[in-house]
């Protein structure tokens, strides 16, 4: 968190405080008022993904490869870099979790993306999140790197609390080989686009994979809310 | 503990076959609303459903009177809405007419393709003192995709025939025998969406507003009216007309919808994932049980999981751990949701317990009493983390919660249990006919204390600030004169229970609207009972007592309650008046499916009346709930007075749905008819029901889809 960002979170805490006081941390015990202030901050914060990034932004834009070796210093755990279309916000990912190959990665303020083989699985904390994604049959094409038509079904919460699917009918197409290098490991790399149709949207997935199946640079679609997320390996 | 697999209700939440297209456009015709808030153009209605779960605030106003109309969608094909109206001059009791109406429109048919309309019928007004009386069916078609004309046939006022008010009837009764009589006449009307925000309307009515213009408006001289409707997203609408060309008006609509929020999924951080276990080799002592056998291992793991589970706003009361079986007992203060409170914990319990604990238990407490235990395997919240959550729907038991089990654990320092607080208050009375709006806002200290599980002793001290809610007697007395008097009766030997309400009110000393210390406790694993003594609240205090029959995948509950109490001074906290009363109540409460409940209370109501309460609600999956009830008792309607009996509307929204950030708190409001003596109820806290059912099969499944968020 940034120091402006502290200073932010110190005026809610007082604002809190004057808006009710009592047994620390009984959340009953909360008002309304001091809710709504609450979620005022990190609701800008989480929904633009500016809150914690403009003021670094104007102080000095740190470049992708900049951000990727500052975060290879400081975290000896596999590492991403995510930047959010919708918001224009970019940072780096840690894994916090490996359940069977299914990674979640969290930023500081505890928003995870959940991948599975390069293939993004599910979001939190984003407010639009994409609950679950079921892509075993998309990602066995994808990730052999060869052309054909299957399908996959994300699932989102609705307003109601209720998952519910979305089917989606895909087509993996495969494009031009090519050679690149991030965070000091040099990539070759084949792009695959997967182009996904159902429930009325239309929706352009594209992927490097690796020989070895490895996804290193991907560009994927999380939500109507959200668009889209680029997701670079920093550290595999 | 019974080890049985609940019986999958038909909850919508599960049943999730049906595919919402979530990229769709919207529909270009919106849902306009006419001025009396209600599907259709100016004065007149249209065939239009608006979506499950909508929920609006029209207001109008033109020459012809003032219309608040709050709507509500409880099915697809229902519309219902309960109004509030001001009309100058024709009330011989006061100088404006203020009068409550109910409307009821039910879709036959939907619109298709082709030839066939949308049909619908109507009763506007249909119930209480009918100034704005009619009935009607009517058709639409969509002719273009901008152009939506409508037609039907009305009676009553929407046929230019008044059913002329009796204003010596105390209302408040459907006018049944009213319904579909007099003249029939043709409306019509027109909508032409000019743009995507705004649409030009013009119809036909035969509505001579009658009433109004008795009252001092001006005649209506043409039977066109015209109007524009301005779209601002789905949420916000304002429009212009004119009815019949020399009185214009203005209306605004505000429009929520239960199915949507501004951040579907929520804004709480991620949880911490599921640990997968070791591999047996790898720790052999864990897999193998023999922590267990070391009397420091509970402990280390109880205040390990304890501090996990308190930054995720869970409680940990009390713990049993053996070899290869945990149960947690949390009370839940952050998510609305309880599945998704369980669904945090149990991937809290992968990183806390070790390898050979293959069983969890989760117990969600209120108030001390195990509400329900959802039992999971270890193996499946490894397997299924990140799926869609019905697959661990079907891998998870849910039990009834086990009343006192053996081995249980305390976690330290959960009992006694000391919590405080000071917040301001704002308390708001509306729809007074005499006084329209009341508010009151004052600071608020409350009060907590656990003593042992289930038994609380709590209470509140108000103090007020400001507000123009002050103290009044019933009829012509002042509060002095009522207070001396002694009588608490109305004319006719009516004990007034609550039609003196407003004599504990507009106290500037300190007030105590509640004191008590309750005990709940649960006898058997499906009942529940607690016991309340003090001063239960702000006109009532005694003792109460209830006891419920509610097995946890049940969709029915039995209840009984009884309470003697006695009346409170007006205005001394610890001083009582001389009305004592015996008021107790034997219970059904039933799940429908499909998000519909209901409940009947027969009993001896707080004046000694005898009779019933019936209840119905329309909760949705995230607890967003409408509710509509009505009593009637063996008090006449003279003796009852206006309204002839009880009957409200309650509403009860949960914060989440509104802001994104978890909370279990809940915003709401309680639209009753006039407080009345007849049908009243005491209103004491923590009744068993609510506090039970949150927890149970049916609501859990309502809110599994945020098991895994």
């Amino acid at each position: 968190m940034t120091r402006v960002m502290k200073n932010v979170a110190g005026l809610m805490a007082t604002a809190l405080l004057l808006a009710a006081c009592g047994t620390p941390n009984d959340e009953a015990q909360g008002t309304i008022l001091g809710q709504l202030r609450q979620a005022v901050g990190p609701t800008v914060t989480r929904a633009t993904g500016r809150g914690a990034e403009a003021p670094a932004a104007a102080a000095a834009p740190l470049s992708a490869d900049e951000m990727a070796a500052r975060a290879l210093a400081a975290n000896p755990a596999p590492l991403i870099l995510v930047g959010l279309e919708s918001s224009g916000a970019t940072q780096v990912m840690a894994m916090v979790g490996d359940n069977s190959g299914m990674r979640t990665y969290m930023t500081p303020n505890e928003q995870a993306l959940i991948i599975r083989g390069g293939m993004l699985t599910g979001t939190k904390g984003l407010g639009h999140d994409l609950s679950v994604a079921e892509v075993d049959n998309v990602a066995a094409l994808i990730r052999s790197r060869r052309a054909g038509q299957t399908t996959r079904i994300n699932r989102y919460l609705g307003g109601d609390g209720v998952e519910r699917p979305l089917q989606m009918t895909c087509t993996v197409a495969i494009g031009g080989g090519k050679g690149f290098a991030f965070a000091g490991t040099s990539w070759n790399a084949t792009q695959v686009v997967e182009t996904c149709e159902g429930g009325g949207v239309e929706v352009q997935n594209s992927y490097l994979v690796s020989a070895s199946g490895q996804i290193p640079v991907s560009r994927q679609w999380i939500s109507p809310a959200l668009g889209y997320v680029t997701i670079q390996t920093i550290r595999p | 503990m019974r080890r049985f697999r609940p019986l999958l209700l038909t909850s919508t939440a599960l049943l999730s076959a049906s595919v919402t297209a979530v990229g769709v456009a919207a529909p270009t015709f919106g849902q306009t609303l006419n001025s009396y808030g209600m599907p259709g153009a100016i004065d007149t209605p249209t065939a239009v459903a608006p979506p499950e779960g909508e929920l609006s605030a029209t207001v109008s106003n033109s020459d012809y009177g003032r219309r608040v109309t709050l709507s509500f969608q409880p099915v697809p094909r229902l519309t219902t809405a309960l109004r509030y109206a001001k009309i100058d001059g024709i009330d011989p009791k006061r100088d404006a007419l203020y009068d409550r109406s109910f409307d009821l429109q039910f879709q036959l048919l939907n619109e298709q393709p082709g030839w066939q309309p949308s049909l619908a019928i109507g009763l506007r007004d249909f119930m209480g003192t009918g100034v704005y009386s009619g009935e009607y069916l009517v058709a639409t078609k969509t002719v273009t995709p901008r152009v939506r004309v409508s037609a039907g046939i009305g009676w009553g006022r929407l046929a230019g025939a008044w059913r002329r008010t009796d204003y010596t009837d105390e209302g408040g009764k459907p006018n049944v025998d009213d319904w579909f009589t007099g003249s029939a006449k043709p409306f019509a009307s027109v909508e032409w969406q000019a743009t995507d925000n705004l649409s030009v309307l013009a119809e036909y009515s035969y509505d001579d507003y009658l009433p109004e213009v008795e009252g001092g408006a001006d005649e209506v001289d043409s039977k066109l009216n015209l109007g524009i409707n301005y779209r601002i997203g789905d949420t916000y609408q304002l429009g212009a007309y004119t009815i019949g060309g020399k009185t214009f008006g203005i209306k605004g609509t505000v429009a929520l919808n239960a199915r949507k929020s501004a951040f579907p999924s929520g804004l709480e951080p991620a949880p911490a994932p599921v640990r997968p276990r070791p591999a047996p080799s790898a720790d052999p002592e864990g897999w193998s049980g023999a922590w267990s056998a070391d009397p420091t291992a509970q402990p280390a793991i109880q205040t390990a999981l304890s501090k996990a589970l308190k930054g995720e706003g869970q409680v940990l009361e009390s713990m049993a751990l053996s070899s290869n079986r945990a149960e947690v007992r949390i009370r839940n203060l952050r998510y609305n949701m309880q599945a998704e409170a369980i669904g945090r914990t149990a991937r809290l319990m992968t990183r806390a317990l070790p390898p050979s604990v293959e069983t969890f238990v989760i117990t969600s407490m209120e108030n001390g009493l195990a509400t329900s235990s959802v039992v999971l395997r270890r193996s499946d919240i490894e397997r299924l983390e990140n799926t869609a959550s019905a697959h661990i729907a079907q891998r998870a038991q849910i039990v009834d919660g086990e009343p006192r089990p053996a081995d249980l654990v305390y976690s330290p320092g959960i009992y006694p249990k000391f919590n405080w607080g000071i917040k301001p208050y704002l308390s708001l009375g509306m729809f007074d006919p005499d006084d329209p709006l009341r508010y009151e806002v004052g600071a608020e200290l409350s009060a907590k204390y656990e003593i042992a599980p289930g038994l609380i002793l709590s209470g509140t001290i108000r103090q007020r600030a400001f507000g123009n809610s002050d103290q009044k007697a019933p009829g012509n007395m002042t509060p002095d004169e009522y207070d001396d008097l002694g009588i608490d009766e109305n004319e006719y030997g009516v004990p007034r229970v609550r039609s003196d309400s407003r004599m504990y009110a507009g106290n500037n000393r300190p007030t105590v609207p509640r004191l008590t210390l309750a005990w709940y406790a649960k006898p058997t694993p499906t009942t529940y009972s607690r016991v309340t003594v003090g001063l239960l609240e702000r006109a009532y205090g005694g003792v109460s007592g209830e006891i419920l029959w509610k097995p946890v995948d049940s969709r029915l509950a039995l209840g009984a309650e009884i309470n003697r109490v006695r009346k409170r001074d007006f205005e001394k906290a610890f001083e009582f008046r001389d009305y004592e009363v015996t008021t107790g109540h034997v219970s059904a409460y039933y799940d429908f499916g499909s998000g519909i409940w209901g409940q009947i209370d027969v009993g001896q109501y707080l004046a000694g009346d005898v009779g019933a309460t019936v209840a119905l609600n329309r909760e949705f999956e995230n607890g967003w709930r409408v509710g509509a009830y009505a009593s009637k008792t063996d008090l006449s309607e003279e003796e009852y007075g206006e309204g002839s009996f009880d009957k409200g509307i309650k509403l009860s929204i949960p914060l989440t749905w509104a802001i994104g950030q978890p909370s279990t708190r809940r915003i709401g409001g309680d639209i009753r008819s006039l407080s009345r003596d007849g049908g009243s109820r005491v209103r004491v806290d923590g009744r068993l029901y609510e506090l039970v059912r949150q927890n149970q099969t049916n609501k859990l499944y309502d809110g599994w889809g945020k098991f895994w968020r």
